[in-house]
């Protein structure tokens, strides 16, 4: 066996870590006494709270080495779990289950059933898809499980979870511990173990193991590998509820923020353990829990960073995956999908859609068709709004297209990238509004995408998304919160010049010229030299550095492209909302609806970032028809189902339409165009193929018709007359072949 | 020729994946008792066959029987426990399970652990020396008796072998034959599946020969071996069918 041993890149995380920690405990310092009473309270409130997380992340780490899936919505299912465990136990209106019932109800019997339902509705078909539309799917679903949770538990009440044991407990000197934080600690050890004998003593738990070597040849064994990943699946989600439900009266009872302190530890942990070693991932979430109840009682950080404790586990996170030796990532999951070949968009028609976007500006400017847009009515004003909402996360949503959709670097960040172009224009124009520094902020971004490319240049796939979804974390729990980054302030309208963009209306119709500009250097950047590099280093990165791509530099250059794209897009959003708000505008939800509806657009596509408007359009149209009355049933359908649900379903939609929304349209549509003769082909070549599937395996993602077959065989001499051999024939023809 | 139903039978099969046919028509009996040779070049459809056989594959038209019975659409771990035994290309082990875990989920199939140990110990006493070893860090080899292990201690009704050779030394490549051998003298049923023909029509009753996705002929051992030299080079014989 290999063994690691401590390789340089290991001995310096820790070094760093250990720094780290002594630097800012040095600079922290609260003050308080260290007592061995008060440090063994600490420890076991940290114990405690650690033993959860690692519940939690072995869930989470069960569920990926058994199925190869990485599941985002681990936390969400922790979520509703513990929300409807309230609902059970703890609501006063409520049936009033006692607390110990209710607790077996949800993790035996309910949380197991989602998990069956789950596997059988979606997880089974992530199976062999790629590793973007698996943890889109999985995000999709945690986006839905949270609104949903939302939506049932309607954020007008305080709701709250009770301790068991009524939050009685022993003392040790002056402080108590409670019974409750006390047996969380022997029930996480229980599970550990326990988890542990199933994994590696049982038949069931070995065969769980056996799925991710190979699966055909679990099944050629005569295990069930359908049965096994069902089984996983529900022990996951058994797990998730009742870490859900144990955290739950150490935090502030909202979705959001349970869902918060449950994944990111959980997922922190589970990269210690390599997302395969449950004894590393339980050590991981001890250590976690530990930092953040020493961290409590020993430090004080002051009113300049104001979420260091929310800054834990992501910062562990972002040790963990820098550290994590480069051979082990990609264990457990092989990709086995080849992604769809698409056409790319010549210049030509990029040309024509930016013209006619800024054809559509330009005849809103003139008010040559009059929607009413110069009416100052509510109505207006609202899908005014929305629109600049909608244009400016379109801007943003770009920025993605060349990183994600073309390099297929998973970027999990796209607002910490955005945030740094606000924060530099900030500082470059102060708050003149100066258009003109647009540009060197995106000049300026593109080192900040240079350096994190160094971090990233190292990983893939997951460990990216991970990475990326760490420095989201870092970013806006306490980087952005910071005073001096966004001190008070107000951004004016752009102006270039004398000539200022003073109304609404101006700067939306600026935006969208500006998206078409974007989106044509974008069509153009796809046809060149780096975006050729960036798609073959997609699909093989070692192909691409046989055939002599610098793959590193390649990296660099898509990350700080991206960067400075995002950075520009930043300024214009920082503009449309007046002012950036640190503590609210950076939040991970926030990330996810950018990256999951672009995804489910279609990454690869420039003008999918329109799609992106989604949500402001449908809210915009539900309040221009409850304006008009008597719509009541649609516009609860746009507000309070599509508005809301929209990003999370539409993510999930992927695991069957994995190519993006917008492209499928163009599919349909692009037979239409005279140009498009390779469409036609294409369409009738589809039709000829009827119900077949296509082929995943033999490394063709065109099959060959009947006909095409057989004049290959035919040259090859194999068939010696020109009568089909039949069997080509049968694939085609079936009708044929009983001649 | 004995009266009773072949052991395992394919009646005009056609398979493949996705709207590409691999096989166009297979026709194979194999008898109870009786070790089959099915031999043919690269791309011939020789695994395919064996993963209809196994179940992996379902037949878009035609037939599968095994026992006598149709067994067309039958997952391949339904089949498993029913007794077919494929020992697939290219080591059927699990490499990140030690030996022992591998021999573990041996016992889906119905043989006991301490059962399957004790015979694969026996045969293989080298797999006793590393049962605390990860599968994948033996040689390849003893990975290959690790596979066989399988089929020579759970006691299958089938056994179905493809490419044993493949990758190995001829000195270990003589050593699981002559365990084949054994196993054929104790009357189980074996189909075995090989590019390279020498050794396996040693122990060979029967011998197929496949191309192009169908079987064109099928014979004793040492007429086959005549012909393939021919059948390799892609010049169809035009020997009975």
């Amino acid at each position: 066996m290999r063994t690691s041993g401590l390789r340089p890149s290991l001995i310096f995380a820790i070094l760093a870590s250990l720094g780290f920690l002594v630097v800012v405990s040095w600079q922290s310092w609260a003050g308080n006494t260290v007592t061995l009473d008060s440090l063994l309270v600490a420890t076991i409130a940290g114990l405690s709270v650690g033993s959860l997380y690692a519940i939690s992340a072995t869930g989470l780490v069960v569920v990926y080495t058994t199925t190869g899936t990485f599941n985002f919505a681990h936390g969400g299912i922790g979520v509703f779990s513990a929300f409807l465990y309230w609902e059970l136990a703890e609501n006063k209106d409520g049936i009033g289950l006692p607390r110990l019932f209710a607790l077996i109800l949800v993790v035996l019997v309910v949380a197991p059933a989602i998990g069956v339902f789950l596997d059988l509705i979606l997880m089974r078909r992530l199976r062999t898809a790629d590793l973007v539309v698996q943890l889109m799917v999985t995000v999709g679903l945690m986006v839905f499980l949270l609104t949903l949770t939302g939506q049932l538990w309607q954020a007008d009440q305080a709701r709250s979870v009770g301790f068991f044991w009524e939050g009685q407990g022993f003392f040790i000197g002056e402080f108590k511990v409670t019974w409750h934080r006390y047996m969380v600690i022997v029930v996480a050890a229980a599970i550990a173990l326990l988890l542990r004998l199933l994994l590696y003593r049982t038949r069931i738990g070995v065969a769980m193991r056996a799925v991710v070597d190979n699966r055909e040849l679990t099944a050629l064994n005569g295990a069930r590998p359908g049965m096994l990943s069902s089984f996983a699946w529900a022990l996951g989600s058994s797990l998730a509820a009742l870490a859900g439900i144990l955290i739950a009266p150490e935090v502030q009872f909202s979705p959001a923020n349970l869902n918060d302190v449950m994944l990111i530890a959980a997922i922190a942990a589970a990269a210690l353990g390599q997302l395969r070693s449950l004894p590393l991932t339980v050590v991981g979430g001890l250590l976690i829990g530990l930092l953040q109840q020493h961290n409590a009682q020993w430090l004080s950080h002051g009113a300049d960073w104001p979420f260091t404790r929310l800054a834990i586990a992501p910062i562990v996170l972002f040790l963990v995956v820098l550290a994590l030796p480069q051979a082990r990532l990609e264990v457990g999951r092989v990709a086995t999908n080849l992604r769809p070949v698409e056409r790319t968009t010549n210049w030509a028609e990029g040309a024509f859609g930016s013209v006619a976007l800024i054809v559509v500006a330009i005849v809103l400017a003139n008010g040559w068709l009059d929607f009413g847009v110069w009416d100052p009515g509510p109505w207006n004003q609202i899908a005014l709004n929305n629109g600049i909402a909608a244009m400016v996360i379109a801007l943003i949503g770009l920025s993605l297209v060349p990183l994600t959709g073309w390099a297929g670097q998973i970027n999990f960040a796209p607002l910490a990238f955005a945030g740094f172009g606000a924060f530099l224009f900030l500082k470059l124009a102060g708050e003149s509004g100066n258009a003109l520094w647009i540009p060197v902020v995106g000049l300026l971004c593109a080192p900040l995408g240079a350096i994190v490319a160094l971090f990233a240049a190292r990983l893939s796939g997951l460990y990216l998304a991970l990475l990326s979804l760490a420095f989201a974390l870092l970013m806006a729990k306490l980087v952005y919160p910071h005073p001096k980054i966004f001190p008070t302030h107000t951004f004016a309208d752009l102006s270039v010049g004398s000539y200022t963009l003073d109304s609404r209306y101006r700067f939306f119709l600026a935006l969208i010229i500006v998206f078409a500009v974007m989106m044509f250097a974008l069509v153009l950047l796809r046809r060149s030299r780096f975006g050729r590099r960036w798609v073959a280093m997609q699909d093989s990165q070692a192909a691409a550095a046989t055939i002599g791509v610098n793959v590193i530099l390649t990296k660099v250059i898509v990350y700080a492209t991206s960067a400075a794209l995002a950075g520009m897009a930043g300024v214009f959003w920082a503009i449309s909302k007046n002012s950036i708000d640190s503590g609210r505008d950076f939040e991970l939800l926030a990330n996810f609806e950018i990256v999951l509806l672009m995804a489910a657009a279609g990454l690869a596509m420039p003008a999918a970032a329109l799609f992106l408007s989604f949500r402001f359009v449908i809210e915009a149209l539900g309040g221009r028809l409850d304006e008009a009355g008597s719509f009541g049933p649609l516009v609860w359908f746009l507000d309070s189902f599509l508005a809301k649900f929209g990003p999370g379903l539409l993510a999930i939609g992927m695991v069957v339409n994995q190519r993006g929304a917008v492209f499928e349209m163009g599919k349909g549509f692009a037979p239409l165009l005279p140009w498009r003769r390779d469409a036609r082909r294409e369409l009738a070549l589809e039709r000829e193929r009827g119900r077949v599937r296509e082929i995943g395996g033999l490394g063709l993602t065109e099959p060959f018709t009947g006909e095409a077959l057989l004049e290959i065989d035919h040259e090859l001499g194999v068939v010696d007359d020109i009568t089909p051999a039949e069997g080509y024939r049968h694939a085609v023809h079936p009708e044929v072949a009983d001649v | 020729m004995t009266t009773a139903a072949p052991l395992l039978e394919l009646r005009g099969v056609r398979a493949g994946y996705g709207i590409i046919d691999v096989l166009h028509g297979v026709d194979l009996v194999l008898q109870p008792g009786e070790v089959l040779a099915l031999l043919g070049p690269n791309g011939a459809g020789k695994s395919t066959t064996l993963a209809v056989a196994s179940g992996q594959i379902e037949p878009s038209s035609g037939q599968l029987l095994i026992g006598g019975r149709e067994v067309n659409g039958a997952r391949p771990d339904a089949l498993a426990r029913s007794g077919v035994c494929l020992v697939p290309e290219g080591r059927g082990i699990f490499p990140n399970l030690t030996v022992t875990e591998n021999l573990r989920m041996m016992t889906f199939a119905g043989t006991s652990l301490s059962a399957i140990q004790e015979k694969a110990y026996e045969l293989f006493p080298r797999l006793e020396e590393r049962r605390r070893q990860l599968a994948g860090t033996l040689s390849g080899g003893e990975q290959q008796m690790l596979a066989m292990a399988r089929a020579m201690a759970t006691d299958p009704a089938l056994l179905m072998l493809d490419e044993l050779s493949m990758g190995l030394a001829p000195i270990i490549v003589d050593e699981l034959y002559s365990q084949v051998a054994t196993l054929a003298r104790t009357g189980l049923s074996i189909l075995i599946v090989e590019q390279f023909a020498k050794t396996v029509l040693g122990v060979a009753d029967t011998a197929a020969i496949m191309l192009h996705g169908r079987v064109t002929r099928t014979g004793r051992p040492d007429e086959i071996a005549e012909e393939l030299t021919a059948a390799y080079l892609g010049i169809e014989s035009g020997g009975h069918q």
